[in-house]
């Protein structure tokens, strides 16, 4: 009887932290592109590890288009949303009053995929290509207009195809001699083919990535004017939540696969990859703790790699494949900075493509970087 | 005289009605833009998400003064087009063979049944795939999604033909193609121009779908386009565009329907 009482006063304590814990905490929505998908780990990370509770945030994740996504944020349906950096150049000249406070991906993730024979070490051999593209719109477009102008060339003198989402598929099946993709993802998709013989005679592909010709402001958080205005140490609680995901998961790619199983249900996760994950991720803890540099924590994920491809097959790691490729886009010494040239140069390539009008926006009010340093103190 | 005045009375109440009939649907689009228009002016939803009349139509003029719209309009209304003679076509030979033969219908209605209740969305980017990124994609999508209406009406239609008319037919040695043309055809008529309503408005929809998985040109591309570019009022003017062809095929597939069958009204008045 006393032991029941006992356990009765134990649970009824627990239950009240727990729910004084969960009211203490601010429901926050972000909303991100695309599908669940391993490229989206630090957020899950983030729910996973406490890192957004401790920062006093009860995040739920929802997948929406980008222009969704940012006219969401601007209205303030939602504070918080990932999108690309044109999209905030483009949505503010129309009267969207959002500011990107954070950049994920330190580098453009667009490139141009190609067959490995096909020399475009000078940029003029683009001339008369026939090169797949999604659509004429976001990212993938911006990033072929920057290399075309990179080269002195203008669309009219490619061959320009709209391909949709199937550029691995288009590409293997030779109706274009390069395509638009992310270089994080499709690139490793179009190799998998080509090593299982489905890639018509294609050897190897090579990557040439918008990033190494100019430096474009990527994909990043947005928060609406609104809750900068009211709560702006929340904003900053929040960019400092999420670099710090961003953080572990850079340093421990191991853990930020497994965090992202629960979302991601077609990510491969046999029991033996993930006892090897779970050991890999165990080890990289106790490795972190020596404080490495950043050369060593990159090292650390290559080792990580190769030991695991001498016991899983490709198509066991390739989903780990594109989160490594990934972390390559996140990883710099100072995450969450975005600089001005970058914005301007993304402003410049949007000029280019005709989509600002007279109005060439304000860079100034479109990005933030006072978060990072208030996240600091 | 009296009696012509009652006459005289029920017709011009019936011309009231008549008129009425005619005006409620203007009615009805006209509150719709005051309506419209009142919920953009009192900000009740924000103007990004639910532009102005006024601003659509300015999206409207610039996106017709540049030709914008109507190139991308005659994208659609050719593989809408295409799309149409081709499922259209096909599901009506189709329909008939099976409401022949219904050992057909037993061999095919498997992976009829299967391929229609499909949402096409899931399946166009096999379709971009396996028929290029060129219009045939676009043109096949059309005709998958109008195939089921022209098919599942041409075997109702032809298979509600009355026996006895039938025997009547026989008893004159008429041969099939007499049969068709006489007794089939007139009878099934009605059923498969009903098919072929819904047929007319399913194919913006085939249209669009495949110019959303992976095109350069068509309405689907513009939607897609203005709204990457925020364009708010252009998307407006271009769902709009849309509803007016689904519209006008539909309007004009009834026309057909009531010159084809004035023969059926005489008769039945």
């Amino acid at each position: 009887m006393l032991t029941l009482r006992r356990f009765a006063t134990i649970a009824a304590l627990l239950l009240t932290s727990l729910v004084g814990a969960q009211a203490d905490l601010t429901d926050e929505r972000i909303l991100l592109t695309f599908i669940p998908n391993v490229q989206f780990a630090p957020f899950y990370l983030g729910i996973q590890h406490d890192v957004f509770s401790d920062a006093g945030f009860d995040v739920a994740l929802q997948h929406l288009q980008e222009p969704e996504v940012l006219d969401l944020v601007a209205v303030g349906q939602a504070n918080y949303g990932i999108v690309s950096g044109e999209q905030v150049i483009l949505a503010r000249s129309r009267g969207r009053d959002v500011v990107y406070v954070f950049e994920w991906f330190q580098q453009y993730p667009v490139a141009l995929v190609h067959a490995s024979d096909l020399d475009l070490s000078d940029l003029a051999a683009l001339r008369g290509l026939r090169i797949g593209i999604p659509g004429r719109f976001g990212a993938s477009y911006s990033g072929l207009t920057t290399l075309l102008a990179s080269a002195g060339l203008n669309e009219t003198e490619i061959e320009l195809n709209e391909i949709g989402f199937n550029a691995p598929e288009v590409f293997c099946l030779g109706a274009v001699d390069a395509a638009m993709v992310y270089s994080n993802n499709e690139p490793l998709q179009i190799r998998n083919l080509a090593a299982a013989g489905e890639c018509g005679d294609l050897n190897d592909v090579a990557v040439l990535t918008v990033a190494s010709q100019v430096d474009l402001v990527s994909n990043g958080l947005i928060v609406n004017r609104g809750q900068l205005d009211e709560a702006p140490a929340q904003v900053a609680r929040m960019v400092g939540a999420l670099r710090d995901a961003l953080q572990i998961a850079i340093d421990n790619p191991a853990a930020a696969y497994l965090a992202s199983l629960p979302y991601v249900d077609t990510l491969p996760g046999a029991d033996t990859l993930v006892v090897a994950l779970t050991d890999a991720a165990a080890q990289q803890q106790d490795f972190l703790a020596d404080d490495p540099t950043r050369s060593e924590v990159a090292a650390s994920r290559r080792a990580l790699a190769e030991q695991l491809s001498e016991q899983f097959d490709g198509a066991a790691l390739a989903q780990f494949h594109v989160l490594l490729n990934s972390i390559e886009l996140w990883d710099a010494d100072a995450l969450g900075f975005s600089d001005l040239a970058s914005w301007e140069a993304m402003r410049d390539t949007l000029a280019l493509m005709n989509l600002l009008g007279g109005e060439l926006g304000d860079l100034d009010s479109a990005f933030s970087n006072e978060f990072l340093a208030v996240s600091d103190e | 005289m009296q009696t012509t005045g009652k006459a005289k009375e029920f017709r011009a109440g019936r011309k009231r009605q008549l008129f009425l009939r005619r005006l409620s649907p203007l009615l009805t689009i006209l509150l719709l833009l005051l309506l419209w228009q009142a919920v953009a002016d009192r900000q009740i939803i924000p103007r990004i998400l639910v532009p102005p009349p006024a601003d659509v139509y300015a999206a409207f003029t610039t996106a017709l003064a540049d030709g914008v719209l109507a190139k991308h309009t005659m994208t659609t209304l050719g593989e809408m087009m295409y799309g149409l003679l081709f499922g259209v076509g096909v599901g009506l030979v189709l329909g008939y063979a099976i409401a022949k033969a219904p050992l057909l219908e037993y061999v095919l209605s498997p992976i009829i049944v299967a391929f229609q209740s499909t949402p096409i969305v899931a399946y166009a980017p096999l379709l971009i795939i396996w028929f290029g990124t060129g219009p045939s994609s676009k043109v096949v999508t059309t005709a998958v999604i109008v195939f089921f209406p022209a098919l599942v009406n041409a075997i109702v239609g032809i298979r509600s033909v009355s026996p006895p008319l039938r025997d009547l037919m026989r008893s004159l040695n008429a041969g099939p193609w007499r049969t068709f043309r006489l007794l089939e055809l007139p009878a099934a008529l009605p059923v498969i121009l009903a098919g072929l309503k819904t047929s007319a408005t399913l194919a913006v929809i085939g249209a669009v779908v495949g110019e959303f998985v992976g095109s350069g040109s068509g309405l689907g591309v513009l939607v897609i386009m203005a709204r990457s570019q925020y364009n708010t009022p252009l998307v407006v003017v271009t769902v709009l565009t849309m509803t007016v062809i689904a519209l006008s095929l539909y309007g004009l597939v009834a026309l057909v329907e009531w010159r084809l069958l004035d023969w059926q009204r005489r008769a039945a008045s």
